[in-house]
C-alpha cells in the first residue's frame, strides 16, 4: 500500500530507529566482534586488522566530498560488490572503507580505486587519511543549503584538500593533524578543538527590510532570538513614508550569528566584503598525552575570494609547514604551540599578531591574558 | 547543462574529489534517465543547484531562506526546511528541504541497504546527500515539501529505517566502531549507542527539553568521534585495572622487529625507535620504567592517555575490568564561551541493560527540564547553578576526581543543616557578653 | 486538571498573546503551574498529534504555535 495523502495517519509507523548496525556487519567483523588484537597500517590508507584467533581484515581507507550524489554512491557499491561481499564503512572525517578478508584481494581493489577518475582529472577515491598525516575535512553545508553561512563549505574543503593532497596520501607528519570548517559561528561542525578549524564569519550587523518587515516577522520572536540583546523594538520609517513597528539593531553589541535572520527573513545579513574566514589552531579532543584543548583565533579574516580562496590554502599551507618541521615526534600542533610559545608560533610562521587575537568576549578572556613575568622575546 | 558555472567550473581540476563534477555527473544521469525513473521533483533539480550556487559565488551570499514548519506530522525534527530566495531562475530548487535520516552505529553498510535509499532518493528527491552530516545522519539534501511524508512513509514502511533528530530534540547519537573493528574498545560503543537511541525515540522526534541534546560513545580516551567536545554526555572507554603487557613484543618493538605506532608515522624518517624517549619520557605521569629488559607501569598511577599502547599496540593492551567515564555538558561557544565537558561518573559498567546509565541519564534531563532557560544547553545550566547543584540533582557523592584541583576560594555557602546548632540565634544571648 | 482543561487554558493562553505565534515548552510550564514539566510536555506534544498545535523549528530549537497561525505560517504556505 503506497502513502495516501488523503489519510496521512493510516497505517502510520513511528519511532522504530535506525537498523541495527550487525545487519552491516561483514562477515569476518561479525566474526570477530570484540576479538581484535592489533593494528598496522601497511601503507598511506591501508590498515591491517588481526583478531586474535588470526583472522585478518584489511581496510582501503579512501577521501571522499562528503557531498555525494547517488551516481557516486552506487560507483562505491559496484566497488563493494565486486570486491568486498557487498560491505562498506564510512568514517566519521567523511572516509570511506572498503574491507577485504585477505591480503591477495588488496592491490586488486587498490588499482580498481585508484584508476576511477573525474572528467577533471581528480581522483574520485583518493587512497590515504591514515595515521600521523592530514586526513578528511569535517565540515558543515556552506552556500550549498544553508541559510547563515559567511563562507562556502564544499568550495574551500576542495581548495585546501587539493592543496594539501599530498599530506593526505603520506604521513610524515609530527603528529594526526585534524581540520575542519564551520560556515558560521554556531558552528555545526566539530571545528572549536580542531588542530585546524575554518570558520566562517560575519562582519556586518543585519540590515533591516523596513518594506516588509512587519509584514513577514514577528517582532518578539526576532528580538528574543539574539543571543546578545542587541535588537529592541523601534518605529522605522517605510519607504512610502508610513510609520512602521520593527526592529533597531545595536551595531555595538552584534556578534554577527545570524540568528535573527533565522526567525526573520526581513534581517539578511551576508556581505560580499563583510564576509569571509577565520583561521584557528592548536585544538585536539584526544587524551594521549595532553588534556583536550580547544582551537585559538590565530588569523581574524581572510576574504571569501572565490572559486579557490587561495589566502586560505596559503594561510594553511604555511601552518602546517612551519609545524611539520619544527615540532617534535607526537607532538601536536597545540601542544607544539604551547612549548615553544604562541609568541613563537607567530614569530615562526609569520602570521600577524593584531588586536582582533586579544580575547575580549566575557569571562573567559581574562584567563588567556599572561599572568607571569615569563615571556620569550621574538624578533 | 541548464546554466553556465565557469566559476565553478574551476572547481573539477585538483587531485582531490570535485564535488561539482559529482553533481553534474547527478544532473547528466537524471537528464538521460536511462531507467525510466518517474521522477516526483523537477528532473533538472541538479542543475538547479549549480546554478544557485554559482550565483552564490558571484554574490557571495547565500541564496537559502529557512523555513521552520516543513516536517513530517508529529515530528519536530528530522526535516530542516529550506527556500530559494530566486524560485523563479531556479525552480527546481524552489524548495529545497533536507531529511536526516538516523545511521547505522559504526557506519557500516550493505549495498542492498544503500541501493534502497538510492532509489528512494533518485524518484523523490535531488539525488544529493551528505554521507554524513557531522551529527553523524545520512543527509538527504534536498527534496519538495509534498514529498517528505511520502519519503517518511516509504522509509519507515519499505526500508525500516526511521529518521534523526534535530530542533530540541536528543539529537541522534553516534558512536566510534568500537569493538567491531578496534582493539582499544574498553565497551560496545555500537550495543550502548543502538540500545540508548531505541529506548528514547521519543525524546529523538518530540522535543522535551530547553535545547538540543547530545549522547556520543568513543570506545577509549582516543575519542575519535570528538565526545569529549560535542556531547551534552559523553560515554568514554575506560579501565580500571592494569595494562597488559607482553614482555616479548616489547623486546620486539625495542629490537625494530615490530614498526612503532602501528606504522602511523611511517612517512618520514623519525631515526630508531627509543622507547626511552618516546615511551616513558612523554608519558605524562612519569609511571613508566624501562630498564632495557623489561617495561613496568607503576599502573595506579596511570590515567590512562593511551599514548604507551598508540605507539606498541602488539605489546600493551587495555586493562581487562572495563567500563566507561562520563563526561558532562560540553557544548559550542555561542554563547558564554565553549566547554569541553567536565567529568562527573569516573567509571561505570557498562553491561546491558544499562540500567545504571539510564537512571542518571533520567536524572539529569529532569533536572535540566526544570531548571534549564530557554536554549539553555545543559553545560551552561550546570555553570550557572554550579556543580554542587548537578551533584545534588543526580544524587551522587563527591569524589576528588571530578575536580582538577579544589577551589581557590574559600566562599562556601554553607547549608543551615551542615552548621552545627543551625542559623538561627539568640541576639540577646549574645549581648550578655557583648556590649552594643 | 483535566487534560481537556489543560489544553484549553493552552490555547487560550496562546490566543491572549498578541504579536507573538511561536513559544517555548517553558512557556506551557508558566501556564500549568501545577504540572510537572514533563506532563506539561506530553500535553503539548499529544496537541501536535491532534493538530491543535504545530511545531516550528529553527533547526537548532523547537517552538510551538497553534496551527497555521502566524506570519511565518503564511510566508511558508504561500510558497507552496
Ligand atoms: C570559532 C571557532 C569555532 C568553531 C568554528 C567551532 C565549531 C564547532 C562546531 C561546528 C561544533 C559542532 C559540532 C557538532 O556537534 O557536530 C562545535 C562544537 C563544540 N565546540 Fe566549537 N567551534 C569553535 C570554537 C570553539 C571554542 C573556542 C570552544 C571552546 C573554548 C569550542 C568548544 C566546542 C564544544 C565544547 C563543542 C561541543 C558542542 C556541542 O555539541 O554543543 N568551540 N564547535
Ligand atoms: C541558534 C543557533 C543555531 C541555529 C539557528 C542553527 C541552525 C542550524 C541549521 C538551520 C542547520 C541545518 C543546516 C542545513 O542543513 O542547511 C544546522 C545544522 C547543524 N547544526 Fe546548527 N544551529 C545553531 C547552533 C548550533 C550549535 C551551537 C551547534 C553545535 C554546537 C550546532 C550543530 C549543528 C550540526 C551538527 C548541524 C548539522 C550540520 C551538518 O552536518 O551539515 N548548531 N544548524
Ligand atoms: C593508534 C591509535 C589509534 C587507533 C587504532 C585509532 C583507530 C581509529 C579508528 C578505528 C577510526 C575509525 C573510527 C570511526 O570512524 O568510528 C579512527 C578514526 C579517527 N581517529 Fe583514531 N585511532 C587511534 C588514535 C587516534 C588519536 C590519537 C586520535 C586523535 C588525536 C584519533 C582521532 C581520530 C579521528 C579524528 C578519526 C576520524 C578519522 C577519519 O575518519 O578520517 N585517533 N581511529
Ligand atoms: C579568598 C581568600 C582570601 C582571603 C579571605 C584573603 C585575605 C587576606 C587578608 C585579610 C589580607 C590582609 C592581611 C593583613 O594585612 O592584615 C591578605 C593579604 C594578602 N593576601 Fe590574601 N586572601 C585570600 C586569598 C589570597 C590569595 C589566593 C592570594 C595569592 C595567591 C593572597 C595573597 C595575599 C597577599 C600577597 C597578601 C599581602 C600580604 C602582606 O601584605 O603581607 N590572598 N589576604
Ligand atoms: S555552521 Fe552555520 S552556516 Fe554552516 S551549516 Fe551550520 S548553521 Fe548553517
Ligand atoms: S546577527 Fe546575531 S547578534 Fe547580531 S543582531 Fe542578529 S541575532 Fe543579534
Ligand atoms: S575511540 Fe578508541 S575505541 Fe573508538 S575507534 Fe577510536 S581508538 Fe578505537
Ligand atoms: S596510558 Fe598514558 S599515563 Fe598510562 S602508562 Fe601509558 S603513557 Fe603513561
Amino acid at each position: 500500500m503506497p502513502y495516501d495523502p488523503s489519510k496521512p495517519l493510516q497505517d502510520r509507523i513511528t519511532d522504530i530507529g535506525p537498523k541495527n548496525y550487525e545487519e552491516f556487519l561483514p562477515p569476518v567483523i561479525k566474526k570477530n566482534f570484540g576479538k581484535w588484537d592489533y593494528h598496522e597500517i601497511l601503507e598511506p590508507g591501508v590498515l591491517v586488522h588481526v583478531a586474535e584467533g588470526g583472522d585478518k581484515v584489511f581496510t582501503v581507507r579512501v577521501g571522499g566530498a562528503r557531498l555525494m550524489s547517488i551516481s557516486h554512491i552506487r560507483e562505491i557499491m559496484e566497488i563493494a560488490d565486486k570486491h568486498c561481499g557487498g560491505f562498506l564503512r564510512f568514517t566519521t572525517r567523511n572516509n570511506i572503507e572498503f574491507m577485504v578478508d585477505d591480503q591477495s584481494k588488496v592491490e586488486p581493489l587498490k588499482k580498481d580505486l585508484l584508476s576511477r577518475k573525474q572528467p577533471g582529472g581528480g581522483f574520485k577515491f583518493p587512497i590515504g587519511g591514515t595515521g600521523a598525516g592530514i586526513t578528511n575535512i569535517v565540515h558543515t553545508q556552506g552556500w550549498l543549503h544553508c541559510h547563515t553561512p559567511a563562507t562556502d563549505a564544499s568550495g574551500v574543503v576542495k581548495a585546501v584538500m587539493d592543496d594539501l593532497f599530498d599530506e593526505f596520501t603520506s604521513m610524515r607528519m609530527p603528529a594526526h593533524v585534524r581540520i575542519s570548517l564551520a560556515c558560521c559561528l554556531n558552528m555545526c561542525g566539530a571545528v572549536h578543538c580542531s588542530d585546524i578549524a575554518i570558520l566562517g564569519y560575519h562582519r556586518k550587523p543585519p540590515m533591516i527590510d523596513a518594506e516588509v518587515i512587519d509584514k513577514v516577522c514577528e517582532i518578539p520572536l526576532a528580538i528574543a532570538a539574539c543571543p546578545t540583546a542587541a535588537i529592541k523594538p523601534a518605529k522605522i520609517k517605510k519607504p512610502d513614508g508610513t510609520e512602521a513597528q520593527a526592529v533597531a539593531v545595536n551595531n555595538d553589541r552584534c556578534m554577527f550569528c545570524g540568528n535573527c535572520y533565522t526567525m526573520c527573513p526581513a534581517m539578511p545579513l551576508a556581505d560580499a566584503e563583510g564576509d569571509g574566514i577565520v583561521i584557528m589552531v592548536g585544538g585536539k579532543v584526544s587524551n594521549r598525552i595532553s588534556a583536550p584543548k580547544f582551537s585559538k583565533v590565530v588569523v581574524a579574516f581572510l576574504p571569501n575570494n572565490v572559486p579557490r580562496w587561495p589566502e586560505t590554502t596559503d594561510c594553511i599551507r604555511k601552518i602546517v609547514e612551519v609545524y611539520a618541521g619544527d615540532a617534535r615526534k607526537y607532538e601536536r600542533l597545540g601542544e607544539w604551540a604551547e612549548r615553544i610559545g604562541w609568541e613563537k608560533f607567530f614569530e615562526k610562521t609569520g602570521l600577524e599578531f593584531t588586536h582582533h587575537l586579544i580575547d575580549d568576549f566575557r569571562d573567559p578572556a581574562y584567563y588567556t591574558w599572561r599572568q607571569t613575568s615569563q615571556f620569550k622575546f621574538t624578533g | 547543462m541548464k546554466h553556465k558555472t565557469p566559476l565553478l567550473d574551476q572547481l573539477e581540476s585538483g587531485p582531490w574529489p570535485s564535488f561539482v563534477s559529482d553533481i553534474k555527473r547527478e544532473a547528466e544521469s537524471r537528464t538521460k534517465n536511462a531507467k525510466g525513473v518517474d521522477y516526483q521533483i523537477p528532473v533538472d533539480v541538479c542543475d538547479d543547484i549549480l546554478g544557485v550556487l554559482e550565483l552564490t559565488y558571484v554574490h557571495k551570499r547565500t541564496h537559502w531562506k529557512h523555513g521552520g514548519i516543513v516536517g513530517v506530522f508529529g515530528y519536530g525534527g528530522g526535516v530542516i526546511g529550506r527556500y530559494c530566495d530566486q524560485p523563479e531562475m531556479f525552480p527546481g530548487v524552489a524548495h529545497f528541504h533536507t531529511m536526516r535520516v538516523n545511521q547505522p552505529g559504526g557506519k557500516y553498510y550493505s549495498t542492498e541497504y544503500l541501493e534502497k535509499i538510492c532509489d528512494l532518493w533518485e524518484r523523490r528527491g535531488s539525488g544529493i546527500t551528505n554521507m554524513h552530516g557531522s551529527t553523524g545522519d545520512i543527509i538527504l539534501l534536498g527534496t519538495h515539501t509534498p514529498q517528505l511524508e511520502e519519503i517518511f512513509y516509504e522509509l519507515t514502511h519499505d526500508i525500516g529505517q526511521d529518521l534523526g533528530g534535530s530542533g530540541s530534540n536528543l539529537r541522534t547519537p553516534s558512536d566510534c566502531l568500537g569493538k567491531s573493528r578496534c582493539e582499544y574498545a574498553c565497551y560496545d560503543t555500537q550495543a550502548l549507542c543502538f540500545d540508548l537511541t531505541n529506548e528514547y525515540q521519543d525524546y529523538l522526534h518530540r522535543p522535551a527539553f530547553p535545547y538540543k541534546f547530545k549522547f556520543k560513545f568513543d570506545g577509549c580516551p582516543n575519542c575519535c568521534v570528538a565526545s569529549i567536545a560535542r556531547a551534552d554526555m559523553s560515554f568514554i572507554g575506560t579501565w580500571k585495572d592494569d595494562i597488559r603487557i607482553d614482555q616479548k613484543a616489547v623486546a620486539a618493538y625495542v629490537g625494530g622487529e615490530i614498526k612503532p605506532n602501528a606504522g602511523a608515522h611511517s612517512g618520514r624518517d623519525w631515526g630508531a625507535f627509543d622507547i626511552q624517549k618516546e615511551v616513558i619520557g612523554l608519558c605524562p605521569t612519569g609511571c613508566m620504567a624501562w630498564d632495557g629488559k623489561k617495561l613496568t607501569i607503576d599502573n595506579p598511577e596511570c590515567t590512562r592517555c593511551m599514548h604507551c599502547i598508540n605507539v606498541m599496540p602488539r605489546a600493551l593492551k587495555i586493562g581487562k575490568e572495563t567500563g566507561i567515564s562520563i563526561l558532562v555538558g560540553a557544548k559550542a561557544p555561542i554563547l558564554d564561551g565553549a566547554q569541553m565537558g567536565s567529568l562527573l561518573i569516573p567509571f561505570i559498567s557498562a553491561e546491558p541493560p544499562y540500567t545504571e546509565i539510564k537512571e542518571l541519564i533520567e536524572k539529569i534531563w529532569d533536572y535540566w527540564m526544570e531548571e534549564g532557560k530557554n536554549r539553555e544547553r545543559l553545560g551552561e545550566l550546570i555553570k550557572r547553578k554550579g556543580f554542587q547543584k548537578l551533584l545534588e540533582a543526580t544524587e551522587l557523592e563527591p569524589v576528588a576526581q571530578m575536580v582538577k584541583e579544589p577551589r581557590t576560594n574559600p566562599y562556601i555557602f554553607w547549608k543551615e543543616d551542615e552548621v552545627e546548632g543551625g542559623f538561627t540565634r539568640d541576639i540577646q544571648e549574645y549581648r550578655k557578653y557583648h556590649l552594643r | 486538571m483535566e487534560t481537556a482543561e489543560a489544553q484549553k487554558v493552552i490555547i487560550e493562553g496562546l490566543e491572549k498573546k498578541k504579536g507573538k505565534s511561536k513559544f517555548y515548552l517553558k512557556d506551557f510550564y508558566a501556564m500549568l503551574p501545577d504540572w510537572k514539566p514533563r506532563e506539561v510536555n506530553k500535553l503539548v506534544n499529544n496537541m501536535v498529534q491532534q493538530e491543535m498545535l504545530e511545531y516550528w523549528s529553527s533547526g537548532s530549537t523547537t517552538l510551538y504555535g497553534i496551527k497555521g497561525a502566524g506570519k511565518q505560517g503564511a510566508a511558508e504556505e504561500g510558497e507552496e
